[in-house]
């Protein structure tokens, strides 16, 4: 319905989306103040000037950029199945705190802990430490204990065609909850649908095995391991290796080209998870940002913009790799080229630095405020008065939105992770089309056009964070 | 009426819960029989649950924060003094993602799932539009602390009221003396042009005209502008006074240019805290304002003869002198609107004990308790000042304050008085059936 009167309609806008989400007013205000031109136009300068620089280097040091340092190696124990047990009796817990605690879902353990802890903040750490979630995944343990044979064949094979398309869908459907649902943060809701997602996924683990599944069709497992791949340190139970952030993406061999799109939804749906608050996307489907109707009256927009923009990226990322792709092989025979789909699916893997620094930068702010919601429900678990963490008589700031200088800072660290994730896919974009092509030359051909791309790029993550929103 | 479920579950604050083991603590400490005891303490300590539909999530979210921890105090303070009819006070949060479909979704489950005696705490007028029908069609009562003249305006219905805050339509009309007498009769409005700004517009201009002032400019700003340099050569050389209503992030911006516009010979400039809620008085950019006037639904910096209802009501919620709270000083509150839920919980109370209020069955003994309460005397439930309450338009009507910005503080130069914040009554909501 249209709404009249409110002059209270968007004194405060922002505070991003329902689920992980979180903007202010006076934050958006004091950006509008800060040299932002200057900042997007230094940053675009560092990520254009890395691009010439590794253009104009000898080969070799762009693959030893990303050379690693072996490490003794790390006997790691073999405890998944107890950890997984643990994280999956955590998560029993709290469903059912979803269904009996706390209707707010600033106080409730389950949104908190979903959104702010395990979407926001998980990722960040498997970034920096490594696979995590290997250990935490509420589904290994049960699986081990319920289908102990290992050599227990599963149910149905996984045909090649169905690549990673399973999880494709399903990370699509995630963002679409996380973008477009009115009440992702209402506590039973959240509760069913994690409930509901944890039997679907076990019932799939027992259709096609714990392996396939896994690798192949569940996307927080997939997503969790592309993002441990840019973690500095690796260990194995063979060798442990330490390098530059990334360096794991120049031995990745993706398994099919839809798991190269699988990469690139991830970037695609957090660029999306930013346009979508901006001015221009609300004039775009006809909203007032200043009298911003709810969620539920742009469902049909928000899916179909992150649709949208998935394709777009898509589309626009492949032909970029194919035009790369000829320029450098114009001269090769056509059997001794690399086939286009295997450059395309290890190009893909490229962008994940970019999609992280997004996830940081678009999050960062939420992380301010909702962690602090999230300490005192971990004080507070059961709403009862009690103060297990002893934080005395705890009050949630936003304080830091309202002042230039915090919000400067704020600002910059955004920026700064997305210029340094847009550097990072740059080189590592380098080095991986250097093993692709084994020649400097060819691999710089190569990467013009992905490079121009990530230059773009720079661009659209840094106009994000300035421009104003007001969703 | 459900059987005693662990309050400790439903209450979303330790501090509400802290006051509520007080509350049935004493009543149980009242007895003397065991048995008998355990009964009684059952019937009467069985809660009042009141269903908070506050914006958690969505663009009312900053609101949200601090109507929430505006509604926790005044619970606890209620409960620490023995609840309401002797039984405690349980505060159900569902947030509403400031979005009006939802809102009436959650409306429902107030009524439906959680046996709420009743809904409270709208801010955002779209909801309060959006949610109002649900809680008519559920004949569950629906306090809202929204500003909007939706209620008196007769859109509404018999189980909205809005009891605790006053509407946006007695609020601007309020301005036009103190404007006209003492800034000047030439005014120019800048407002964006939507249904907010238009409300500003034609209220506004209304009242100016019946005290013999003019608004000679009427400046709509689109509501997605960032930057407004071109629209100051707009406003017209014999301009008094500048009457302002921009909101949105690009609001230090406005002012940042129209600061330098005008550089030091600026026209009076009068404004709505609405524009600058939140936002600390002494950021930078904000020196222009110096000495410009803005409304206030309730003076965010404590004043020199500031009442002992204040100064009480500022410890509960956790504020300082600046407005801002206790534990951050930079955390500038929502201090013009947010009294509104602490005043309405209070008349809640009101309303249910002269009701003898018992459960449900007694809703609309509820509403019509409050439809006949008129006068509200300045007290520390009403800490914000007196009011008249208009039982047939559900309306409350009070003081309204305009103050001067000095020091990069707010100083109150003006209270209106309660008949000038009055208006026809729209609709006699007492007329229409429960």
């Amino acid at each position: 319905m249209q709404h009249t009167v409110s002059r209270l309609v968007a004194v405060f806008l922002a505070l991003v989306l329902a689920g992980p989400a979180a903007a202010h007013v006076s934050q958006q205000g004091f950006v509008l103040l800060l040299p932002t031109n200057v900042y997007m136009t230094a940053g675009i300068w560092v990520v254009a000037v890395t691009a010439l620089a590794i253009a104009f280097t000898p080969g070799d040091v762009g693959e030893r950029l990303f050379s690693t340092l072996a490490l003794p190696k790390i006997p790691a124990p073999h405890w998944e199945t107890v950890t997984s047990l643990l994280a999956f009796l955590f998560l029993c817990w709290l469903v059912s705190m979803g269904l009996s605690g706390s209707r707010d879902p600033l106080a409730n353990p389950l949104p908190l802990f979903i959104w702010t802890v395990f979407w926001i903040m998980l990722v960040i750490v498997q970034a920096v430490i490594g696979n995590l979630w290997h250990w935490i995944n509420p589904w290994t343990g049960i699986a081990r204990l319920l289908f102990a044979n290992p050599r227990r064949r599963p149910i149905l094979a996984w045909p090649a065609w169905l690549g990673s398309w399973p999880a494709i869908v399903g990370l699509l459907a995630f963002s679409s909850f996380v973008l477009a649902d009115p009440a992702p943060d209402d506590p039973a809701r959240l509760a069913m649908i994690v409930a509901g997602y944890w039997l679907f996924t076990m019932v799939a683990i027992l259709v096609f095995g714990e392996r396939q599944w896994l690798a192949r069709g569940e996307f927080l497992t997939i997503l969790m391991r592309h993002f441990a791949s840019l973690a500095p340190l690796r260990l194995g139970r063979r060798a442990s290796c330490l390098g530059a952030p990334a360096w794991q993406l120049l031995s990745a061999a993706p398994h099919s080209a839809s798991a190269g799109i699988f990469v690139l939804i991830l970037l695609g749906t957090g660029s999306f998870d930013g346009l979508n608050e901006t001015f221009w996307w609300l004039s775009l489907i006809d909203v007032n940002p200043l009298e911003f109707p709810g969620r539920s009256a742009i469902i049909t927009e928000t899916v179909t913009g992150l649709l949208l923009t998935n394709t777009l990226l898509v589309l626009a990322f492949a032909i970029l790799v194919w035009t790369g792709h000829r320029m450098a092989t114009r001269r090769v025979l056509p059997a001794e080229r690399t086939g286009y789909r295997d450059v395309f699916g290890k190009l893909c893997l490229s962008t994940l630095p970019i999609a992280l620094a997004y996830h940081v930068a678009h999050y960062l702010t939420v992380v301010l405020v909702n962690g602090q919601y999230a300490l005192a429900a971990a004080s507070d678990p059961y709403a009862i008065g009690a103060d297990y963490l002893g934080l005395g008589t705890f009050y949630v700031t936003t304080g830091f939105f309202n002042s230039r200088d915090t919000v400067q800072v704020i600002f910059l660290t955004q920026a700064g992770a997305v210029v340094l994730g847009h550097a990072i896919a740059i080189l590592i974009a380098h080095a991986i089309a250097l093993r692709i092509y084994g020649q400097n030359r060819l691999a710089v051909i190569s990467q013009i056009p992905v490079a121009a791309f990530m230059i773009a790029y720079t661009f659209l993550g840094l106009w994000l964070l300035a421009a104003p929103k007001g969703a | 009426m459900p059987i005693i479920k662990k309050p400790s579950r439903l209450v979303t604050r330790r501090s509400a819960l802290k006051g509520l083991a007080v509350g049935t603590g004493a009543v149980a400490a009242a007895g003397t029989l065991p048995g008998f005891v355990r009964y009684s303490q059952a019937q009467s300590s069985e809660p009042i649950r009141i269903g908070f539909q506050v914006h958690r999530t969505g663009i009312g979210a900053a609101y949200g924060r601090w109507y929430d921890r505006t509604t926790q105090a005044a619970t606890k303070a209620i409960n620490d003094a023995g609840g309401i009819n002797g039984r405690p006070v349980e505060i159900i949060a569902e947030d509403d993602g400031t979005d009006p479909k939802r809102g009436a979704e959650v409306v429902e489950k107030f009524a439906s799932q959680h046996n709420c005696d009743l809904a409270f705490g709208t801010l955002f007028s779209h909801v309060v539009f959006g949610s109002a029908p649900r809680a008519g069609e559920l004949k569950i009562p629906y306090f809202v602390v929204s500003e909007g003249h939706h209620v008196a305006s007769g859109k509404l219905n018999r189980y909205t009221l809005q009891p605790g805050i006053t509407d946006v339509k007695s609020q601007v009309q309020a301005m036009a003396p103190f404007v006209s007498d003492n800034l000047g009769k030439k005014v120019t409005m800048i407002y964006p042009d939507f249904a907010f700004g238009h409300d500003h517009r034609d209220y506004f201009s209304a009242a100016l005209e019946q005290q013999g002032g003019e608004v000679i400019a009427k400046i709509a700003i689109p509501p997605t502008e960032s930057s407004f340099t071109k629209y100051f050569p707009k406003i017209p050389r014999d301009t008094e006074v500048i009457y302002h209503v921009m909101v949105g992030p690009a609001v230090l911006t406005f002012v940042k240019e129209m600061g330098e516009f005008y550089g030091p010979n600026k026209p009076e400039i009068f404004g709505f805290i609405d524009s600058l809620e939140a936002v600390d008085m002494a950021s930078p950019g904000l020196e222009f304002l110096e000495g410009s006037y803005f409304w206030e639904g309730n003076p965010r910096y404590a004043q020199k003869d500031q009442s002992t209802y204040d100064k009480d009501y500022r410890a509960a919620v956790g504020v300082d002198d600046n407005g801002a709270s206790v534990s951050d000083p930079k955390d500038v509150s929502t201090y013009s609107h947010m009294f509104g839920c602490w005043e309405t919980l209070y008349t809640i109370k009101d309303g249910m004990e002269a009701a003898g209020y018992k459960g449900p069955e007694d809703r609309t003994k509820l509403i019509e308790a409050v439809e006949s309460i008129t006068d509200i005397p300045h007290s520390a439930e009403h800490p914000q000042g007196a009011k008249i309450f208009n039982g047939k338009t559900h309306q409350v009507f009070g003081h309204q304050y305009i103050s001067k910005v000095k020091d990069g503080k707010l100083e109150l130069a003006h209270t209106t008085s309660i008949e000038d914040t009055l208006y026809d009554d729209e609709v006699d909501y007492t007329t229409q059936p429960f």
